[in-house]
């Protein structure tokens, strides 16, 4: 009963965050909105007792996917008003994709539960740790599978590295050596020149 | 289950309530007097001739995306604490190869300098 | 328990790329080569640990994550001589343009990796790993010309249009794994073969695998990222992207479609026709009116995707092995025609229009036959290998009863002569533009002479390359 009104609580707000996300002016509130959106999730994915996706939400998305988001938005310097104006333009291709989406959804729903009611899940007992069941597995029978996400962080690094960094440190090239900077004396840099009188 | 989250949830609300009611006491008894000068951007004195926003230099992104990878080894690393007494040495075995590679992406972005400012 | 020593091929790539990329990082410019000559030992040796620990059998391990079969093991070995070849092709190509950097041997390897475990993957989730691995690395090779827009321009679309094909397949499989309650794949097709079963949503979800599988083939109405990325990546990556992936492709549609939802067969036959029938209309048609050669490359790509499909389409076991034989055949053609590109061009020239092409019999006329051969080849003239490859899927269509689709492939293989016969029409009969002799490195001459004739030598003995397919698959 609690959990069904906090359900409708939350997702509301959720609606609330995502429609704001696409509505807001400036792209940096937009991606706030998300921020706020994905919190709402987690706490949905919360209520389905899946308690690590809503931990690894918070701490994967909205502690560093969003910061990123955050950086791309500012490096990028988008004008919204511009990429507003294609927006009756795609509106019938969103609805569309939308609805068949909808259609899919409850297609399956549908099915799944054809000539059965709905048997509401039994909760857990309050020891029940999801994040252990969930380890229980990932690190026995899925362990190959762990090993190749390995894989693809370290491609990752490697195609962030390969694609994003440039070295300054060319030949030639003035750079701020701040050590260097912090160590020197006044007698590096000062010459204290006695001049004697000049005659005419 | 979900009784262990009660805490948090009467955080969240005593949170967003304090928010609302902090925002709706400035709002109602505060003495606005907005006309269109207050309200335009302040700029010492001469109009804005640019956004407030600065563009960011493209080196920011390589520190978020490397903060992401290895905030994500993280996640691979808690459930794995937590089941550590049901997975046992294999598990330890299979999160030593986990971690060895990522060593290794670490060894690389130290030694190619991707950590460095300059 | 688990049998590390299946999965060998595997955990030896996965050293052989920490070894190469910790190597490469504290060499200096001008030792650059020890890196391309440790990923050449890399696949060398991942050959031999392929042959060492092959198995005539079909086991899985890692709780049925992966499986090692005979098919798979021949699928691998074909996949390290390609991207040796492309590693050769390449290297020449970029020391001249300032891309000798070791992240192109590293990230090669890794798109082989996902390869091979796209190959050998049981389940789901191992498979779709697997395809992002192989992505993954091919988004960051397509942008790795960081100072050219056009290759960023490339990367950038197949990146955005990847990910929404992968958002696809990945939506799908969780509909699948929702209707079926596992993600391995001999359990899946157990479960879709009950009675009653949810073929409905099946079906829903077996779309959006589709979706997937369409996009990594580059098949029509997924094949927008296929022209651009041929086109604007540097030619040694459109290389790799056109030729390895392919490999990558057919795994992924045989695992799935084949031994995962073998028996929705009658559902994917449907989707699959539209795909092919579209694919070889708008690959051949487009194709023509192309004057970048890599561009036209591109198209023609497409419309062999069409053949490939025929082969699942048909969905018998000679089907399969049909689709094999075309998958390695067109690997096999795509490779020495991206290398004839290699070939032809200079320090910051790209030979890559048409008209680069007119005349080479006359600066050459040795590289002018075997491009005779690989045009012919692609074409499919006989005796040249290309011929056979169509021949046979041609056949496999015929016997599922579907010959209205084998005369439109006859059709389109008549269309696609035009525009191969134009470039040999170039080659011998045009006045060429500039006559200068050609100037590549001994390795890269002799390599694409014999990855040419070997179209050759194939197409004189169809039968040992097609019955080596049948034998593997089992």
């Amino acid at each position: 009963m609690v959990t069904t009104v906090l359900f409708y609580a939350f997702a509301a707000i959720l609606l609330v965050a995502a429609l704001g996300v696409i509505t807001a002016r400036n792209p940096v509130h937009s991606v706030l909105f998300l921020v706020f959106a994905f919190l709402q999730s987690a706490v949905l994915w919360l209520l389905l007792e899946a308690e690590f996706l809503a931990i690894t939400l918070v701490v994967v998305y909205v502690g560093a996917v969003m910061v990123l988001f955050l950086f791309v938005v500012m490096m990028l310097n988008i004008n919204v008003e511009e990429l507003r104006s294609g927006f009756t333009r795609y509106l019938p291709l969103g609805i569309g994709v939308a609805l068949v989406v909808v259609i899919e959804i409850a297609n399956v729903i549908w099915f799944r539960s054809e000539g059965q009611a709905f048997v509401t899940p039994t909760p857990h007992a309050a020891d029940y740790s999801n994040t252990k069941e969930l380890g229980g597995v990932l690190y026995t029978e899925h362990v190959f599978a762990l090993e190749i996400a390995a894989m693809l962080l370290l491609l990752a690094i490697v195609a962030a590295i390969t694609l994003t960094m440039r070295t300054r440190h060319r030949p030639g090239l003035k750079v701020q050596d701040v050590p260097a900077q912090v160590a020197v004396r006044a007698e590096d840099r000062i010459r204290v020149v006695k001049v004697g009188p000049v005659k005419e | 289950m979900l009784a262990n989250y009660l805490p948090i949830l009467i955080f969240v609300i005593v949170a967003a309530g304090l928010g609302v009611v902090l925002l709706g006491i400035g709002f109602v008894l505060g003495r606005g007097q907005k006309d269109q000068e207050k309200l335009s951007a302040y700029e010492c004195g001469f109009e804005a001739f640019e956004d407030t926003r600065n563009r960011f230099d493209v080196r920011y992104y390589l520190v978020a995306i490397l903060f992401i990878l290895f905030d994500l080894e993280l996640a691979f690393f808690v459930p794995w604490a937590v089941s550590l007494d049901a997975v046992g040495l294999f598990g330890i075995g299979a999160m030593g190869v986990f971690l060895a590679l990522l060593v290794v992406g670490f060894i690389y972005e130290w030694k190619k300098g991707a950590l460095e400012w300059d | 328990m688990i049998d590390y020593a299946l999965a060998a091929p595997e955990i030896f790539m996965t050293a052989a790329i920490c070894v190469v990329l910790i190597v490469d990082v504290f060499l200096r410019q001008e030792k650059r080569w020890i890196t391309y000559t440790l990923s050449m030992f890399a696949l060398v040796g991942a050959a031999v640990v392929s042959l060492l620990f092959g198995t005539d059998s079909v086991a899985t391990t890692f709780s049925g994550s992966y499986v090692a079969d005979p098919a798979g093991n021949a699928l691998k070995l074909f996949a390290y001589v390609i991207v040796a070849l492309v590693f050769l092709y390449s290297r020449d190509y970029l020391e001249r343009n300032g891309l000798y950097k070791g992240e192109f041997f590293v990230l090669g390897l890794f798109g082989l990796l996902g390869l091979m475990i796209l190959v050998s993957g049981n389940n789901l989730l191992v498979l779709y790993l697997g395809l992002e691995l192989q992505a993954l690395s091919l988004y960051a090779l397509v942008a790795f010309n960081r100072d050219s827009a056009a290759a960023a321009e490339s990367a950038m679309k197949y990146f955005v249009l990847g990910s929404i094909a992968s958002g696809m397949l990945l939506y799908g499989i969780s509909i699948l794994y929702g209707i079926a309650g596992t993600i391995e794949l001999g359990p899946l097709a157990a479960a879709l073969t009950e009675p009653g079963g949810l073929t409905v949503p099946a079906i829903v979800g077996l779309a959006f695998v589709i979706v997937g599988v369409a996009f990594k083939f580059g098949a029509v109405p997924f094949h927008m990222w296929i022209p651009d990325v041929y086109q604007g990546a540097p030619t040694p990556i459109a290389l790799y992207v056109g030729s390895a992936p392919k490999i990558a492709a057919f795994a992924l549609a045989w695992r799935v479609l084949v031994e995962g939802l073998g028996p929705l067969h009658v559902d994917w036959q449907g989707m699959l026709v539209i795909l092919c029938v579209l694919s070889l209309v708008l690959g051949n048609f487009l194709a023509i009116v192309q004057t970048n050669f890599k561009r036209m490359l591109g198209y023609s790509t497409i419309s062999h995707v069409g053949f490939i499909l025929m082969g699942f389409i048909a969905g018998t076991e000679n089907g399969v092995r049909d689709a094999m034989f075309y998958t390695i055949v067109y690997v096999l053609m795509a490779t020495a025609a991206f290398g004839m590109i290699i070939l032809l061009s200079r320090r910051g020239f790209e030979a890559e229009s048409l008209d680069d092409f007119k005349g080479l019999n006359q600066r050459s006329p040795w590289f002018a036959f075997v491009m005779l051969l690989i045009m012919f080849s692609m074409t499919g003239v006989p005796p040249l290998v290309g011929f056979y490859a169509k021949l046979v899927v041609l056949q496999s269509v015929i016997e599922a009863g579907l010959v209205w689709l084998a005369a439109l492939g006859v059709v389109a293989a008549v269309v696609g002569a035009f525009y191969y016969l134009r470039i040999v029409w170039y080659m011998y009969f045009a006045e060429a533009k500039d006559s200068s002799p050609l100037v590549a490195a001994t390795d890269l001459r002799t390599a694409i002479s014999v990855n040419g004739l070997s179209l050759l030598a194939l197409g004189l003995f169809p039968g040992y390359l097609l019955n080596l397919c049948a034998s593997v698959l089992g």
